[in-house]
This record gives C-alpha cells, sequence and structure tokens, in this order.
C-alpha cells in the first residue's frame, strides 16, 4: 500500500502543477480540479493502518 | 473478479479500522467546526484536544434531522442555510429529503462530495454482486431525490450498462425492461413488486424478464420482502440502508444475512434505546448514530438516525471485516404503543409478504375512537380470486395479524386500485392518533 500512497502523491503534484500552470485555461483548470477530487477519493480509500 | 470492491479496506482487522476513523472523525470535527455554521455554533465549548480517545467521541453531541431543518429555514446562503460547509460556487447538485416526516432537507453536493458518495455506493452495488456485465435498469423518476441517482453513477463507475428508466409508466418500463434485456434492477421493494404485478397483468411472467438480481433502496426490506421478491422474479435479491443526509452506509453481502457498514467511509454507533449513551451488545437493539466521515459540502457529525437495528458479528462468511446490522427493527417513531403493546409496523409487513401471496397492496391505519385505539387493515386482493375468496383471504390475515402482533384489528377488502401505489418511499403504516 506504500508504493500505491507514494503514486497517490505523485499524481498529486502533477495536478497541482497543471493547475498552476493552466493560466486562465479553464478546461485545464477543471480537468485537473477533477484529478484532485479523485485524489481525494483515492487518499481516502487507502489510509495508512498504523 | 474477486470479491470485494476495495479488499484493502474491507478486510482490515477491526482496531485498524477502529484508528483509521478515530483518524477521520477528528479531521472531520475540525473542518465541521470550520466551515460550517451550525457545527460552530453546536461544538462550542469542544475542541479537538478534548477529543483524545474514541470513546471521547461520544462527548460529541448528536445532530438531530429537526436541527437540520432548523439550520436552514430563512438561514443564508439558501437554501442550505447553516449546513454548508463549502463555498457555495462549489455545490455543484441539489438534493433533497423526502419531506415524509416534515420540511424537506437540502442537501448540497459539491463534485468532490457526489464522487465520495458514488464511491461509497460502489461498495454497495459490488457487494450486491453488480458487475460490468450488468446491464441496470433504473426505474424511478430521476427528479430532486437522491434515491437511485447514487445507484445510476455508482453502477456506472463499477462498469455496468445503465439505462435511466425515467419518464416511463409501469407497462412503459415492463416493456423497456423486455426490449433491451435488462437483467438487474434498482428500486423500492414496493416498486419491486409493483412491476412484477404490472408484468402479470399484460400476461408476462415477471420470472421470464431475465433480472438476475435488484438491490433494494428507500424502504425497509423484511426477510419475507426479500424472498417475496426473489421468488416473484427468480432473482437474488439485497438491501442496503442509508438517507440523504447521511448517503447510503450499510449494505448486503452475498451472504444475505445482514447489512455490512461501508468502512471507514461511515463510522457507526449503536446506542442503547434509554440513554442513547452505551454502545449495545451483539445481538441488541440500538439506535444508529453515523458520521459520514469524508463529505465535506454538507458535514454531518452524529447524525441520530432514529433507526433501531440489532448489533450483528463482525465476522461473516463473506470475509469482510466491517461492523454488521443484522436486522433493521424500524423507526423509533414507527414503533408505538396501541392499546399498551408495542407495535411495529414491520412485522404486519413480516407475515403478509410471507404468508399472503393474494394481497397485493396494503395499508395500515391506527385511529382513537374515544378512548379506544382501533386498527384497520386494508388490503387489495389479487383481482382474479371471488369476492368470497377475497373475504376469507382478509379474515385469515386478521386471525394472523392478531397472532403475530397481539392486537386485534378490522380488516376491509377494498376493491383493485383503491390503495396507493409508490414508486419512492412507501406509507403504508398511518397513525391518525396525533400525539398518543
Amino acid at each position: 500500500m506504500d508504493e500505491i500512497r507514494n503514486e497517490i502523491m505523485k499524481i498529486e503534484e502533477s495536478a497541482e502543477k497543471l493547475k498552476s500552470l493552466a493560466g486562465d485555461n479553464n478546461a485545464i483548470k477543471k480537468n485537473a480540479s477533477i484529478i484532485l477530487t479523485f485524489i481525494y477519493i483515492l487518499k481516502f480509500i487507502t489510509p495508512a493502518a498504523d | 473478479m474477486n470479491e470485494f470492491w476495495n479488499k484493502y479496506t474491507e478486510t482490515l482487522p477491526r482496531e485498524k479500522l477502529d484508528a483509521i476513523e478515530f483518524s477521520y472523525f477528528k479531521t472531520l470535527f475540525s473542518y465541521g467546526k470550520s466551515n460550517s455554521n451550525l457545527y460552530k455554533e453546536k461544538l462550542k465549548g469542544i475542541e479537538l484536544e478534548d477529543i483524545k480517545t474514541f470513546d471521547d467521541i461520544k462527548k460529541v453531541p448528536f445532530t438531530y434531522k429537526e436541527e437540520l431543518r432548523k439550520w436552514q429555514e430563512n438561514v443564508e446562503p439558501f437554501p442550505y442555510g447553516g449546513l454548508l460547509g463549502i463555498d457555495i460556487q462549489e455545490v455543484s447538485s441539489f438534493r433533497q429529503t423526502s419531506g415524509t416526516t416534515g420540511r424537506p432537507v437540502y442537501v448540497p453536493e459539491s463534485y468532490e462530495s457526489w464522487q465520495w458518495r458514488i464511491e461509497s455506493w460502489c461498495h454497495i452495488l459490488w457487494m450486491a454482486g453488480f458487475r460490468p456485465w450488468h446491464r441496470v435498469f433504473l426505474p424511478f423518476g430521476y427528479n430532486v431525490y437522491v434515491a437511485f441517482w447514487e445507484a445510476h453513477y455508482a453502477a456506472e463507475k463499477i462498469g455496468c450498462e445503465v439505462v435511466p428508466g425515467g419518464a416511463l409508466d409501469t407497462k412503459g418500463r415492463v416493456n423497456k425492461i423486455i426490449e433491451l434485456k435488462a437483467n438487474a434492477l434498482a428500486g423500492t421493494p414496493t416498486y419491486l413488486l409493483n412491476i412484477a404485478q404490472e408484468a402479470v397483468s399484460m400476461g408476462i411472467d415477471p420470472k421470464s424478464l431475465g433480472i438476475e438480481r435488484a438491490i433494494g433502496a428507500g424502504e425497509p426490506l423484511p426477510e419475507a420482502t426479500l424472498k417475496r421478491i426473489e421468488k416473484t422474479y427468480g432473482c437474488k435479491m439485497y438491501d442496503h440502508i442509508g438517507s440523504t443526509e447521511t448517503c447510503g452506509f450499510a449494505s448486503m453481502c452475498k451472504e444475505q444475512k445482514g447489512l455490512h457498514i461501508i468502512e471507514p467511509f461511515f463510522l457507526l454507533e449503536m446506542l442503547d434505546r434509554e440513554t442513547l449513551s452505551k454502545e449495545v451488545e451483539v445481538g441488541e437493539q440500538g439506535v444508529i448514530v453515523i458520521t459520514p466521515l469524508g463529505r465535506r459540502s454538507f458535514p454531518v457529525i452524529r447524525f441520530n438516525t432514529n433507526d433501531v437495528a440489532i448489533k450483528g458479528p463482525d465476522a461473516c462468511g463473506c470475509g469482510r471485516t466491517s461492523k454488521k446490522l443484522m436486522e433493521i427493527v424500524g423507526r423509533v417513531d414507527d414503533i408505538s404503543k396501541i392499546r399498551g403493546v408495542l407495535f411495529s409496523p414491520k412485522t404486519v409487513e413480516q407475515f403478509i409478504r410471507a404468508d399472503f401471496p393474494e394481497i397485493v397492496e396494503y395499508e395500515l391505519v391506527v385511529a382513537r375512537e374515544d378512548i379506544m385505539d382501533n386498527i384497520l387493515l386494508r388490503i387489495e386482493v389479487d383481482p382474479s380470486l371471488s369476492k368470497e375468496a377475497a373475504e376469507q383471504v382478509g379474515k385469515r390475515a386478521g386471525e394472523e395479524h392478531k397472532i403475530k402482533t397481539n392486537l386485534s384489528c378490522k380488516v376491509k377488502v377494498e376493491p383493485p386500485g383503491t390503495l396507493p401505489r409508490y414508486d419512492l418511499k412507501a406509507k403504508r403504516y398511518k397513525d391518525m392518533r396525533g400525539g398518543h
């Protein structure tokens, strides 16, 4: 699960970067936000159990 | 395909699930205290530092449906009032409660919260055996009520093909199921039986529709009703429980023995009915208190559902480790005293569905005449029965009512089509006694 969590973090970083690069491009900004929504879900369903 | 939607969370040991849910609870507590006007007010005097152990959760007051109404009436921002947990511009869909018990509660969902809800519902459908090869027919009105919107999106997400069955009458829906060879259904138990009855009136055996499985929502599903639907369609039938305020939070697995809480999406507490302070033991009845742990658009903390259930064991033959509800007994409001006897309308549904296949619809009316509480059981029977046979069914139903509830009742056999039919929540129990 640790490896999965690391990948999720990487996607999150990329999506945040994408959002900041989007400038005034609504489509890119919105789709990056949607990726972040699913990051929220992915984090929620892969909690560390330690 | 494996048995689990999320094998990792569905098979975690109890103590790990508890730890995760405790951590999620604290996050939600802080979030609610900072972002929801309801909880800014309600949680005054309790700080995060006060919640050090799992038991400390009990320091947080319950949330009641009536409060949700109060915090919405004439409170900005319209129409969500003090319940909103996000900026109103983030709200992407509107839902509302049915209003069965009073003014409806308006529920805001953001894209994130909605997806969280859908993910939770994926567990419900997967547990009920819905798979990508199912063509799911959804016979509901696609309106402001949340019922089945979740089923629609969750079925899509798990890979099913979804047929939206809105804007059709029941006959049109039967025809569409046949035309498209739909093999799975989601509906209120009442409406699934209505569809079957309509099919019969069209000269079609419901078994020939090819429905392989179905899931119920919106109403209690006593075992007798479940069996009746299974027998009628020749399918497997599953139950789940939830509400607009809380989301669907528990569901039936292939073992068909009780409902698994969808953990760690929801924190379940089952508290004794008298003091609402002690967790009940396995096999005992308790009031369901539920906290959806990841929904930020509409934070709800320790929602007292007023539903009473029997607590089940954690272990299950399916391998899931989640908490279980063995049986939904009914709503606290529905369990009342009639002539000094505790009465649950569910008992009546149980015996009618199990022992009276001739009864196609029924209604229970309790009214006070002078100082006496009287029960009237109105029934509609299979229209092919003679008047004499119908009266016999009524007589037997009255006798069975006395045996099963310890209460006598009058029975009235109504002409076909007299009693209301429902495609959402059925209202078969009418207590006209006011503040009894």
